[in-house]
């Protein structure tokens, strides 16, 4: 058809599109309007969202015929008359409802569309009118924000950000410019409001070509032909390959080298891929891929953990893994860790107070709104150049090379933005990008592969599912004496990380509080469901849900107060941890419940909700969780981070680092401590992206590393340039570097003559003083002992609490959850708007795990591969969240700053669970919290 | 408005909806991603665009791409095969006939389209060749040398 429609004010009139097109399609592809992005094939995420005729709509349910002779605006056509960021867009900066990005757009289109309806919205207006749109980062609430301060502003109210909700007690530092500013804004903020950052869907090159993967749809089956060979008959396709055509059959993985590129032998779980295929179209790398011949013939499966060790199960690894080797069994077991502090035994058995109960976990999906995606491109020399949105680019490099077979220097990993990753973003990428790569090899052309939601569902690796037994013994006074923990942990049909989540697992399993003896036995097991891997949390999710519960109980059976029980017996600066490591820094968890016990007014409504009638329709309850979290790898591996810092000619300043950023927002605190520590406004600091060929190897981003160790390096480069420029300066001013202060940028001598940053350098560089420096740091040796359960395990812990007030409809089992008040001790907080974004994602993906996210597997097969059927919160899902940062001090830290991405989720879903009790006196012990239905009895 | 075209590009067959307005250039650079053609001018005078067209050098850019319906291109990208250099590219990389590279595809194609037709080329037809492709690094000497070595070769 002819098309004719208005796009953002202006007419345009297409020939030759089909009817039946997509909106999402001829906006994206045809006429490369990328800011309207693609998160689903189901119409659930709304990252597709655009005004038709000013009403909100999905582009991806959009036929163009239907928008034929009408007006559409995309994040394209909104901004400032002047072209620049509209109010929305700049509230969306100024109250950091940014994060990944990748929902950002829809967001603004959504809020626009309300804003032009609706003047003046009360926050629940808002939250309705953006429910639509799905955001796994923010947990909705500075998004509420911007719209509302937006809405304030248009009615013409002098309206400030709602930062001051922070309490901010950062006043006892003096003199400092950015860390900790409530008004810091994230570096990458413009480009993500506006649209105009590119994504690795979002890019194209010319002669670029389409990859699709045939992936397995039995969950354990052994390959008896594969034959790739007629894919390439099929008109279009340019590139087919299998594992032969990888060093080694593709076998890559850390720490157990378990995993194939492509499945080598037998396929072990849905979603495994076995060939893949590019071509000039989509449609042609599908044909090619239904070409493909694959005769499968199907194995036993075990898909209940609770059995993968049977001496009959079927046996899903090619060979024992390697980390069981010492004396420990082969067949499923893929790890064991333990604890041994002190003897748990004859402390427990003359306990007046025993719990012995088993909580169990289920899988949890990532569910970031940008799927896995890769562009590969070939260069001249042999080699290969990845865009991949991937966590740890030197680790995703390394993989390549070597199933490639070609030299590190060969393979260029470039990290584009990436749309989320909470941990999700490691293995089922590296595996894409070997595929993406090789398959650019053999075409000689470029090669995109973006893996669509339920691909990405099916293959991309999950949260274990957990089974966890605690017995815990108190005194008659309610005093903590010990501990023993069994979990069961779903390591799914590969290792990945799970070896190591595990093992966070173990370190936490008996909970943030004192004991006399603990011991802790954790397997983990191969089966027949989806691989599982790193998670936000890391093992610690369920840990702390399986304990927090299990505490909730025993304090219930002391007939204690659930907090008065934590408060006597939760860790203070000098007492050891469950395993026995002595804690020499500040310590906020009792600052932590104190402060949410009076901030969710604790005692007068527990006494409340403990009085209501027996034939209440709707009723109430108040739960409590409190959690710590090791901060850095610890015994996991070697932790350490390398910076550069390099003033350009133009007196702006080069920042590199080998840590990523894939929304958490770690480019705006490296950023804000090299201009914090150097003394120059934070403009000049240009910081790069990862790229293998110009950063130095940092190790992995994972487990919200990446302020202390990543932070660290970033201040050791800063200080030794800061050197450089003092040195410079005093020659200049014919002084010591001692007699210099600093006004604003400018050195200033004794004589009172400042001296500019320009000056200063131009001195520098006359003296011929280096302007480029590298920095590394490295956490001081740490020592976990695996066969004896005993040692160090982490530098330093983080801590937290939060109370959950529910709302129960007894005779539907809904359960509401109407107020959430968290505290986190977080050590120093560098970037508070960032800080804060960070809790709230974590509470809202935490109430997730705890109420509607169960990735179900029915005898290995998933029953919930899209967004409408795996249920994340929606903003009408979470209330507002009371949000506090406790502010302590670790010497270690950058500016005393500790960790946070990670541990602010572990206490949602437990509290919710704690505060279901309250309300209808069911004992949950297994999430998400599923409720028996009591039929009203009227 | 979009034709569609069929054309053979280093052997193989490609079929194409073109817009009129675009050059064989555009297409085979942008839409097809064969990069070895470059836009130097756009206007015919320096032979970074040169191309083979059903065996004759000619300036892709001057070419609409609709005009090349049914054409045989041919493009530096098809010179070697089975990972060997054509003698023609390893002759200007043992004259240190390549500096900056921008002038190099498109001199191959100039001097393979002379070679086909003249196998045995006096300087001067060589350098008469090669009017159309500028080279602002060498100074064409080693240009000229390099297919004066290839010839030679061919002679004996
Ligand atoms: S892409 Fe349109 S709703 Fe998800
Ligand atoms: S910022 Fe909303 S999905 Fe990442
Ligand atoms: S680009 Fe064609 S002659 Fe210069
Ligand atoms: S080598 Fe540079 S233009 Fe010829």
């Amino acid at each position: 058809m002819n098309l004719e429609f208005t796009l953002n004010g202006a007419s345009v009139s297409l020939p030759d599109i089909p009817e039946d097109m997509l909106l999402v399609d001829l906006l994206r592809s045809t006429l490369g309007l990328t800011g309207t992005k693609r998160g689903c094939e189901t119409g659930t995420c709304g990252v597709c969202s655009v005004l038709v005729e000013g009403k909100l709509t999905k582009s991806c349910r959009t036929p163009v015929a239907r928008v034929a002779g009408r007006t559409v605006t995309t994040i394209e056509g909104i901004h400032a008359p002047d072209g620049g960021l509209s109010d929305l867009q700049q509230a969306f900066l100024e109250c950091g409802a940014v994060q990944c990005g990748y929902c950002t757009p829809g967001m603004i289109v959504a809020a626009e569309a309300l804003l032009r309806a609706n003047l003046n919205p009360t926050r629940d207006e808002i939250r309705r009118a953006i429910s639509p749109n799905l955001c796994r980062c923010t947990g909705y609430q500075q998004i509420v924000d911007a719209v509302e301060l937006t809405a304030k502003r248009r009615m013409g109210e002098s309206a400030n950000q709602r930062i001051s909700e922070f309490q901010n007690p950062q006043s006892t530092i003096h003199n400092l410019k950015y860390v900790g500013n409530p008004k810091l804004q994230n570096v990458d903020g413009p480009d993500k409001v506006s649209g105009r950052i590119k994504y690795v869907g979002d890019m194209r090159v010319a002669g670029m070509l389409h990859a699709k993967v045939l992936r397995s749809p039995l969950p354990h089956a052994r390959i008896v032909k594969l034959d790739a060979g007629p894919a390439l008959a099929v008109p279009g396709v340019k590139a087919v390959i299998t594992h032969a055509d990888f060093v080694d059959h593709g076998n890559f993985g850390w720490p157990v080298k378990d995993n194939y590129v492509l499945a080598y032998g037998k396929v072990r779980y849905v979603g495994d891929a076995i060939a893949a295929v590019a071509a000039e179209t989509e449609a042609a790398a599908q044909a090619g891929i239904d070409a493909i011949v694959l005769d499968l013939d199907p194995l036993p499966v075990v898909s209940d953990m609770t059995h993968a060790l049977d001496p009959d199960a079927p046996i899903i690894p090619d060979k024992p893994s390697t980390l069981t080797a010492g004396g420990f069994g082969e067949g499923n077991l893929c790890d064991r860790h333990i604890v041994r502090n002190g003897d748990p035994a004859p402390i427990l058995e003359a306990c007046p107070v025993v719990l012995d109960e088993v909580y169990t976990f289920p899988h949890q999906e990532h569910a970031y709104l940008e799927t896995e995606g890769v562009l590969a491109i070939p260069e001249p020399d042999g080699g290969v150049t990845l865009y991949a949105n991937n966590q740890s680019p030197f680790i995703n490099r390394d993989t390549s090379a070597a199933v490639l077979g070609l030299p590190a220097d060969l393979v260029r990993v470039i990290l584009p933005p990436v749309g989320g990753a909470f941990g999700g973003k490691d293995d089922t990428v590296y595996q894409t990008t070997a595929q993406a790569a090789k398959l650019a090899l053999v075409a000689g052309k470029p090669v995109r592969l973006v893996l669509s939601r339920a691909e990405s569902m099916a293959a991309s690796y999950k949260r274990q599912a957990s089974q966890i037994r605690l017995i815990l013994g108190a005194e008659a006074d309610g005093a903590l004496q010990a501990a023993k923990a069994e979990m069961l942990m779903d390591s799914g049909a590969y290792a990945s990380m799970t070896p190591l989540a595990s093992w966070r697992a173990t370190m936490h399993a008996a909970g943030a509080y004192r004991y006399r003896a603990v011991h802790v036995d954790t397997t983990s097991v191969y089966t027949n469901n989806g691989f599982s891997g790193a998670f936000r949390g890391f093992g610690n999710v369920q840990a702390a849900a399986a304990v927090e519960m299990a505490i909730d109980e025993l304090a219930y059976r002391l007939g204690r107060d659930p907090l008065d029980f934590r408060l006597q017996n939760c860790l203070r600066e000098g007492d050891r941890t469950m395993t026995g490591d002595p804690i020499d820094h500040e310590v906020g968890l009792t600052a932590c419940l104190e402060r949410v016990r009076e901030a969710s007014e604790w005692d007068r409504k527990r006494a409340a909700y403990a009085q209501q009638p027996a034939d209440t329709v709707r009723r109430k309850g108040l739960g409590v969780a409190c959690y710590f979290h090791g901060s850095g790898l610890g015994g996991e591996g070697h932790d350490f981070a390398v910076s550069t810092l390099a003033v350009d000619p133009d007196d702006g300043i080069t920042l590199t680092s080998g840590l990523t950023d894939y929304g958490q927002g770690s480019r705006t605190v490296f950023s804000l401590l090299a201009a914090e520590i150097l003394g120059v406004d934070m403009q000049r600091i240009r910081m790069l992206r990862p790229d293998t060929h110009t950063a130095v190897d940092s190790g992995p981003t994972v487990a919200s590393r990446a302020s202390i160790v990543g932070g660290n390096a970033v201040r050791v480069a800063a200080e030794k340039l800061l050197q450089q420029l003092t040195f410079a300066a005093a020659d200049a001013l014919h002084c010591t570097p001692e007699q210099l202060v600093r006004a604003g940028e400018n050195f200033v001598g004794p004589d009172e003559e400042p001296l500019t940053f320009e000056a200063v350098t131009a001195h520098a560089r006359a003296m011929g003083l280096p302007l480029s420096v590298e920095g590394k740091w490295e956490i001081r040796p740490i020592h976990w002992d695996f066969e004896k359960g005993t040692g160090e395990p982490y530098l330093c812990y983080v801590f937290g609490a939060l109370v959950a007030e529910v709302e129960v409809t007894m005779r539907t089992g809904k359960i509401a959850v109407a107020g959430l008040w968290a505290a986190h001790d977080a050590g120093r907080i560098l970037y508070p708007a960032g800080a804060l974004g960070q809790l709230y994602g974590g509470v809202v993906q935490g109430l997730g795990y705890g109420l509607t996210e169960h990735f179900r597997y029915e005898n290995g097969i998933p029953q919930t591969l899209e967004l409408n059927t795996y249920r994340i919160p929606r903003a009408t899902d979470a209330p507002d969240i009371d949000a506090t940062y406790i502010q302590t001090t670790l010497r270690e830290g950058p500016f005393g700053a500790k960790n946070l991405a990670e541990p602010v989720m572990v206490g949602a879903a437990p509290a919710i669970a704690n505060a279901v009790f309250q309300a209808t006196g069911q004992r949950v012990r297994s999430l998400p919290v599923s409720l028996k239905p009591v039929p009203s009895s009227h | 408005m979009y034709h569609e075209i069929t054309l053979t590009i280093n052997g193989e067959g490609y079929t194409l909806a073109v817009q009129s307005h675009h050059t064989l250039l555009k297409v085979l650079r942008e839409q097809l991603g064969i990069t070895s053609p470059k836009m130097g001018c756009g206007n015919g005078e320096c032979g970074a665009c040169t191309i083979l067209m059903n065996g004759l050098a000619v300036n892709s850019c001057q070419v609409l791409a609709p005009e090349a319906d049914g054409a045989t291109i041919e493009t530096v990208e098809g010179l070697s095969k089975d990972g060997k250099l054509h003698p023609l590219q390893q002759a200007f990389i043992d004259h240190n006939a390549v500096q900056c590279g921008f002038c190099t595809p498109g001199m191959l194609m100039s001097a393979r389209a002379l070679l086909d037709r003249t196998p045995h080329p006096t300087e001067d037809e060589i350098r008469y060749a090669l009017v159309g492709n500028l080279c602002r690094c060498t100074g064409y000497t080693r240009i000229v040398e390099a297919i004066q070595d290839v010839a030679g070769q061919s002679d004996s």
